[in-house]
């Protein structure tokens, strides 16, 4: 069940909004509080040793996003990150398309299917860790991009919205489809994708979202250096010196943009396959 | 939840018979069905590599003695006991409990500001943005931002608690006994508090409105229609933002990780970071696997209880 946006929703109560918006501006500051320093410190940097520290950026610059790109292989990571991610967004789209659009169907052993991906859903990947790398050696695929990117090759929820969406399609315009001598793959790519772009969306942006912030399977399957992606690279810079400060936030800013830029673009479909996916579970 | 129930139900019963009466039909069904499965192999391919063999393979592990080039023997229970005399192993798990125990809190917190941006109060979306901005985050960044801000000489906390004198000295959040844990937790917190406003506003907009109506005609008053009305019908919503918090006692590695590395002396470590550390640094796969699956049936346990308490007694929060 998605969230319906339904007006006026709260009891129509007359009281004065004030002490509701100074509890939400707090909540918000508090919120906003760590952006807004790290942010400060990708544009001043830090001298440690100076006590207190400044509260606002003193001659910002932006010196520090250029120096990511000298003091680590930035530009490799990033393309790491993105082939990885590309992958993963790739087959999530496709997969989950196919997969959901077999369930819209009747077939023996559709209930079972559907019982199975929904207790597979409550295995989460982290209790994995051991035997997926072991299976993930024995396919050879350790330090690759398929085997980076292989386990996030279908996402559970991810299926039940595109099902959700080719439900809604009218049985009616299915069999006139079909009557015009349609293909299934011609029905699927005609009618059911066009009708399901939010579907679509949801898809995209969860897929990628997941396996850019992915951190814990690339530092397992990953040992060459030249293989690792944004996520690692972060966590190893933050072993190097105390002078690289100012870098290593600017480096932050620029990994956490991408999905900060999406998130604002498509807040909607983002929380639609979140909620759905959840009361689902 | 009926929605398990709708799933199953077929929604055209005459479908299913159609296709069978001629030979020309049984055979575009055949085509049919071919299809559907070559549809579904890709997606249960990969649920099956990576979740259900996984699973299997892993309580089979944990009787083993396991060797990467010699030969893999059954040790029964050795691991298991191993573990008990494992004095990480409780440090870890007391950890992890810790840090479930604490989801209510994080849920509390949710639920007020849930209520809130749930009001008709004005630019009540910026809010809910806001709140929720933290959430699709990359957890290691994150991880490093409240690192920052946990910083003994220049870092927010220490400035704010300094300037308001409630401290002397500097404290050294990640690096103390006490506070580590609980640091690595606010973190969390902050992290996740969107998603749990996300999960209880979906559950606040399924309410129906008539029920607040008929309440109100009632007498019933603010306090009682949340306590008899919004917190038993929020039930299910806030059983699965109580899955989630549970959940982030193994997504919380990314953040322990970057900011304590499970220190000092394992008072920050979870669980998941100790299978971890187990598997790939103190090579000891076949422990690890032990470790995962007292984890694994930690997680069951809890959300049966969870489910338990959501929904099995209905008087239990109205006598509160």
């Amino acid at each position: 069940m998605s969230v319906r946006r339904r007006p006026g929703i709260a009891p129509a109560r007359r009281y004065s909004h004030w002490p509701i918006h100074i509890a939400l501006l707090l909540v918000s500051f508090c919120m906003m509080v760590p952006f807004y320093w790290v942010l400060k410190t990708s544009l001043t940097g830090e001298n440690i040793f100076v006590y207190p520290p400044s509260l606002w950026p003193v001659a910002p610059h932006l010196f520090y996003y250029v120096d990511v790109w000298y003091y680590i292989p930035f530009a490799r990571y990033l393309l790491n990150s993105v082939i990885v991610s590309g992958l993963a967004i790739v087959a999530n789209v496709v997969f989950n398309a196919m997969a959901a659009y077999a369930l819209t169907k009747h077939f023996r052993g559709r209930g079972l299917i559907i019982t199975l991906l929904l207790s597979c859903m409550m295995i989460p990947f982290q209790t994995t860790i051991v035997p997926a790398y072991l299976i993930t050696g024995k396919l050879g695929l350790l330090n690759s991009y398929l085997g980076l990117a292989l386990p996030t090759f279908s996402t559970i929820v991810c299926i039940f919205v595109y099902k959700a969406s080719f439900d809604a399609v009218p049985r009616s315009l299915i069999d006139a489809a079909r009557i015009d001598g349609l293909s299934e793959l011609q029905i699927i790519m005609k009618i059911m994708i066009p009708l399901s772009t939010s579907a679509v969306a949801t898809n995209v942006i969860l897929s990628f979202i997941w396996s850019w912030n992915n951190f814990l399977w690339p530092l397992i399957v990953v040992r060459d250096p030249q293989m690792q992606t944004l996520p690692l690279g972060l966590s190893r810079f933050l072993t190097y010196h105390e002078n690289t400060t100012g870098a290593l936030y600017a480096f932050c800013i620029m990994v956490l943009l991408p999905g900060i830029v999406l998130f604002l673009l498509a807040q909607k479909e983002f929380i639609r396959g979140l909620t759905s996916g959840a009361t689902k579970g | 939840m009926s929605e398990a129930g709708t799933i199953q139900a077929p929604r055209t019963p005459g479908r299913r018979n159609v296709p069978r009466r001629a030979g020309a039909a049984g055979s575009k069904r055949r085509r049919e069905l071919l299809l559907i499965w070559v549809f579904l192999v890709p997606s249960l391919l990969v649920f099956f590599l990576y979740r259900v063999l996984p699973l299997i393979w892993n309580l089979v592990l944990s009787f083993q003695q396991f060797s990467l080039f010699g030969v893999t023997r059954f040790t029964g229970f050795d691991h298991y006991v191993d573990m008990w005399n494992d004095e990480v192993f409780w440090i870890t798990l007391k950890n992890t409990l810790i840090y479930m125990a604490s989801a209510p809190v994080g849920i509390a917190l949710a639920l007020a500001v849930s209520l809130m941006v749930n009001s008709e109060v004005r630019g009540r979306n910026i809010y809910r943005t806001i709140v929720f901005l933290s959430y699709p985050l990359m957890t290691v960044a994150v991880g490093i931002i409240w690192r920052w801000l946990y910083d003994e000489k220049v870092g927010l906390f220490n400035f704010v608690l300094r300037s308001l004198h409630l401290i002397d000295k500097p404290l050294p959040f990640l690096q103390s006994f006490e506070l580590a844990l609980p640091a690595v937790l606010l973190a969390n917190v902050w992290q996740i508090l969107g998603f749990y406003m996300i999960i209880l506003l979906a559950g606040l907009q399924n309410i129906p409105q008539n029920l607040y109506e008929a309440a109100s005609i009632d007498g019933a008053s603010g306090r009682q229609q949340f306590l008899r009305i919004t917190l038993p019908l929020l039930r299910p919503a806030i059983f699965l933002a109580f899955v989630i918090g549970i959940m982030t006692s193994f997504t919380s590695f990314d953040l322990v990780y970057v900011m304590t590395q499970g220190g000092p002396s394992h008072s920050s470590e979870l669980l998941i970071n100790y299978i971890y550390r187990a598997a790939f640094e103190l090579s000891r796969i076949d422990y690890a696997a032990a470790l995962t699956v007292v984890q694994f049936l930690l997680l069951v346990v809890l959300t049966w209880l969870g489910n338990r308490l959501s929904g099995g007694d209905a008087g239990a929060v109205e006598t509160d």
